[in-house]
């Protein structure tokens, strides 16, 4: 494990050659990031800094290295009936509907929140921006290709959002897992049909130092799992960005592993597992 | 209170009963902090924490990230989430990478609070079928903590805690009954 000398000297000197900052991560699993990174790359902590600061390109792929990039379709089926039967349910009635993925990670999320809208047909009326730091895992989002036998459950929580309706047991909705995804056994693979594309506007963006990059405020915003990476005092500068970026009555999806534990749970309702801006 | 307040257990295979034992043996009140990092099947994603809870007498809970963690309660790794101890008595979850094709990775639990805790801590490694835990309880030796491996005799499977007796060389080789009679020493 890096020392927390070489933690220090790691933030100081990224600090000093890009914009990026990563102090106000958490302590542990950001000393196990770095760990991998020397690891992976063969390297100790003296050669890391030399090649960052020499090469902008090894840099930018640290920096995705970094990032952890997990996610799911239709994650926590839970979460997205509660998205499904409340969220959506509730702003149907409005006008323009402005959705924020961010930390959008490969996507599954946006397609996942996709799916949901066109089954409510409601595509027609949204906005949606994802964003994420690392510019590589946005271009898979965009292509929305996944690799197919390791992510079986993704067809299991499809079903349990899309066909099942836990607040009424009586109603089933007979709507295939193919209607939105190409499976190929054979290439091992599953493809998000045509029409879920070129809706979504992505974007590189740095939730550490940029601030709403959108000249609007949000209906919902989704940022799950991401806010685990970070320690107390980034998470409470966020959520004020959060509820800064948020119209009245707003929903926030977190992960359902985080909560708002500082000031600016105040400004917030709690319900189940989002929270809605007072 | 003796010198330990923190308890770390790992599990995998053949764990269970054992870790409902021990949760059942420790009475109501009881003072240390005990942390549960246990591998469970991937589709077992939700029942095991009220599993547990109901035998145990002490409250036994899934931790949010950054909440705080106190004395007489037992916390257990979310399903598919990392679980750290962070300076400053705090959790933090991460989804980064299964460790040993676990995820939650008894080591890195283990390492966190060894780290953090040093020698007010007790690492338990259980019965279970790969070598997660073993470095991870190594760590808690090292850092001056108490180290326990279940006996290999009474273990279901014994892969887990041989690697973690042989790589930490610890000899406090204990049944669950003896594991209970440790813990109980410790008010």
């Amino acid at each position: 494990m890096p020392t927390v000398e070489d933690i220090y000297r790691f933030h100081n000197t990224i600090k000093e050659i890009s914009k990026y900052d990563f102090t106000e991560y958490s302590e542990k699993s950001f000393a196990r990031r770095i760990e991998k990174i020397l690891v992976d790359y063969r390297l100790n902590m003296d050669e890391l800094l030399d090649k960052i600061t020499e090469e902008k390109d090894f840099l930018e792929q640290i920096v995705k290295d970094i990032t952890v990039n997990t996610t799911e379709l239709f994650r926590d089926p839970k979460v997205w009936q509660a998205i499904k039967h409340r969220i959506l349910a509730k702003v149907k009635k409005q006008g323009t509907i402005n959705i924020w993925h961010a930390g959008c990670s490969t996507g599954q999320e946006v397609y996942s929140m996709l799916i949901l809208l066109t089954e409510l047909d409601l595509l027609d009326r949204v906005r949606i921006y994802a964003t994420d730091i690392n510019i590589d895992v946005i271009e898979k989002a965009k292509i929305g290709e996944y690799v197919y036998r390791f992510n079986i459950e993704y067809i299991e929580n499809f079903k349990q959002v899309i066909q099942v309706n836990p607040y009424n047991f009586e109603e089933y909705n007979n709507i295939p897992f193919s209607k939105y995804f190409e499976v190929n056994k054979v290439n091992d693979t599953m493809t998000v049909k045509p029409l879920l594309k070129n809706i979504v506007s992505y974007h590189k963006h740095d939730l550490v130092c940029e601030d709403n990059i959108f000249k609007t405020k949000f209906d919902i915003i989704l940022c799950r799992n991401v806010l685990i990476y970070f320690n107390t005092t980034l998470q409470n500068k966020l959520f004020k960005l959060f509820s800064d970026s948020l119209n009245r009555k707003g929903t926030l999806i977190l992960g359902i592993h985080e909560s708002i534990l500082g000031p600016i749970s105040s400004s917030f309702i709690k319900y189940g597992n989002y929270y809605i801006k007072k | 209170m003796g010198k330990y307040k923190y308890v770390v257990i790992g599990g995998s295979a053949g764990s269970f009963q054992s870790v409902t034992r021990i949760l059942e043996a420790l009475p109501v009140g009881y003072p240390l902090t005990i942390f549960l990092t246990l591998h469970r099947l991937k589709h077992v994603r939700k029942g095991f924490v009220e599993a547990l809870a109901l035998k145990s007498k002490i409250k036994v809970e899934e931790p949010k990230d950054k909440s705080p963690f106190f004395q007489g309660k037992a916390y257990l790794a979310p399903a598919n989430y990392h679980l750290y101890i962070e300076p400053g008595n705090t959790f933090s979850l991460s989804t980064e990478e299964p460790v040993n094709h676990s995820r939650p990775s008894i080591d890195l639990t283990f390492e966190s609070a060894a780290y953090v805790l040093k020698e007010k801590l007790i690492g338990i490694v259980l019965s279970g079928a790969n070598r997660d835990g073993a470095a991870g309880l190594k760590e808690v030796k090292d850092n001056g903590g108490f180290a326990i491996v279940q006996s290999i005799e009474e273990s279901q499977v014994k892969t887990m805690p041989e690697t973690a007796l042989h790589l930490s060389g610890t000899t406090n080789e204990f049944t669950t009954d003896q594991i209970i009679e440790f813990l109980l020493k410790q008010i």
